[in-house]
């Protein structure tokens, strides 16, 4: 074996990538020729060094801790759509169990990744409303009129100065902290913000009373970097803006909207 | 596959290998929030994913090999959409890329084993480098397993992997004595 050959195959020999044939001459060549060998320890140094254990980056116990109690979650979700009534009769009936937990997952998948197109150009307006008073709040360090982690004392304060009391759940069993409350303006009329925490992300939460409005589905829409969720539920109307990723504010929102 | 059992299942295969993941996802987005963020997506995407993974048990690198592929996958499209898009930075190759294997003894074992120059070496190395670095010097994976990770051929990832390499030896043999040489791009 030449050098040309031998610097070609050092990576893959050292790799174990070869096979005994091309193994055993790579090393009768490096027995003979001390440049290759010299190329040979260079590589054996650049490779301890990326192997240096102090490289690898290590997630914490809490973030661990943090994915187990997601992927707890997916799983009740799919329960919940293995267990919805027609499902049921499919599964039992025929032998579609496979396509049905397929289906299962493909809904879940849809349900996290799909944006769906918020509907209105009304809607719209608003949604670039809330957009700006989210980033507003980020930017000019106003998050909160009244930092506090309470809801007896995040609640009350938007006494008399909303026509309407705002609901103000507690999530902390979700690992979402409450961070305070503000008051805000949107749609031309001012509207409460509750603004909410995860791993540093700040969630904006804007509503506002909306008597007549049936409730009906999250709605997701992905804009400049944010996502933003829209529902009418319990008389409401709710928008939520985050930086925080889809799956995550979606879990958010269901279990806002749970309570 | 019943919710609980796949859960089980996922939790037995998948969730040891969570380590890894961080560590590629930390690696390629070179952020600890974003790793998290990356990871999180990408475990919820795998779990949604597990019914078409047929693993055996006996196989676990096979296992992380398929998280891997997911979390390498997920990231890129993170650094695409967000910000950091400037992480795939582009280097100009400049003509002595392809340098002959030098005679002269002195040049070579110049490379410094200091951590946090390798540290900074790995993370200014390209992300299409730095991906195939990761997978086989930390996480042990073969040519086919990154090949199959990264969808490309073998031939390229032992090219990526040897350029890679190049450049990190470049970049450690001369990062004491020539610090840059009228910017070779390096940012």
């Amino acid at each position: 074996m030449k050098c040309d050959d031998s610097r070609i195959y050092l990576p893959a020999y050292l790799d174990d990538e070869l096979d005994v044939g091309e193994s055993l001459r790579i090393q009768k060549h490096l027995a003979e020729c001390g440049d290759c060998r010299r190329a040979q320890d260079e590589q054996l140094a650049l490779r301890s060094a990326l192997r240096d254990p102090a490289l690898y980056a290590h997630p914490s116990a809490d973030f661990s801790k943090g994915i187990a109690a997601a992927l707890r979650g997916a799983a009740k979700e799919e329960a919940r759509a293995q267990r919805s009534s027609w499902f049921e009769s499919l599964r039992f009936g025929f032998r579609w169990v496979p396509a049905v937990a397929a289906l299962a997952a493909v809904t879940i998948v849809g349900s996290l990744l799909l944006v769906n197109r918020m509907r209105s150009s009304h809607e719209q307006l608003i949604a670039g409303a809330v957009l700006a008073g989210h980033v507003r709040s980020l930017q000019a360090n106003h998050l909160v009129d009244v930092p506090s982690s309470d809801r007896h004392t995040v609640k009350p304060w938007f006494q008399g100065r909303l026509d309407f009391s705002p609901p103000v759940p507690d999530l902390s069993e979700l690992g979402l902290a409450l961070i305070g409350g503000r008051l805000d303006y949107v749609d031309g009329r001012p509207v409460a913000a509750l603004v909410y925490q995860r791993r540093m992300h700040n969630i904006n939460v804007f509503l506002w009373p909306n008597p007549g409005a049936a409730d009906d589905a999250i709605q997701q829409e992905d804009a400049q970097g944010y996502q933003i969720l829209h529902w009418n539920g319990a008389e409401m109307t709710y928008w939520v803006v985050s930086d925080l990723n889809s799956a995550e504010l979606l879990e958010f929102a269901r279990a806002l909207r749970g309570h | 596959m019943k919710s609980p059992e796949k859960l089980s299942r996922f939790e037995e295969q998948i969730s040891p290998h969570l380590r890894s993941a961080y560590n590629l996802a930390r690696w390629l987005t070179r952020s600890h929030e974003d790793a998290e963020d990356v990871v999180q997506e990408a475990f919820l995407r795998a779990f949604s994913a597990f019914e078409g993974y047929r693993g055996d048990d006996a196989k676990a690198q096979r296992a992380k090999a398929w998280l891997l592929t997911i979390v390498r996958n997920t990231s890129m499209t993170w650094l695409k959409r967000n910000r950091n898009a400037g992480a795939t930075v582009e280097w100009e190759e400049t003509s002595e890329e392809r340098r002959e294997p030098s005679a002269d003894p002195e040049e070579l074992l110049l490379i410094s084993c200091d951590r946090e120059q390798v540290r900074q070496a790995l993370e200014q190395l390209p992300v299409e480098f730095r991906e195939a670095i990761i997978l086989r010097e930390m996480e042990g994976l073969s040519y086919k397993e990154i090949s199959a990770a990264l969808s490309v051929p073998l031939g390229t990832v032992m090219s990526r992997l040897s350029r890679g390499r190049d450049w990190l030896k470049r970049l450690l043999s001369s990062a004491r004595p020539v610090q840059s040489e009228g910017g070779t791009g390096i940012r």
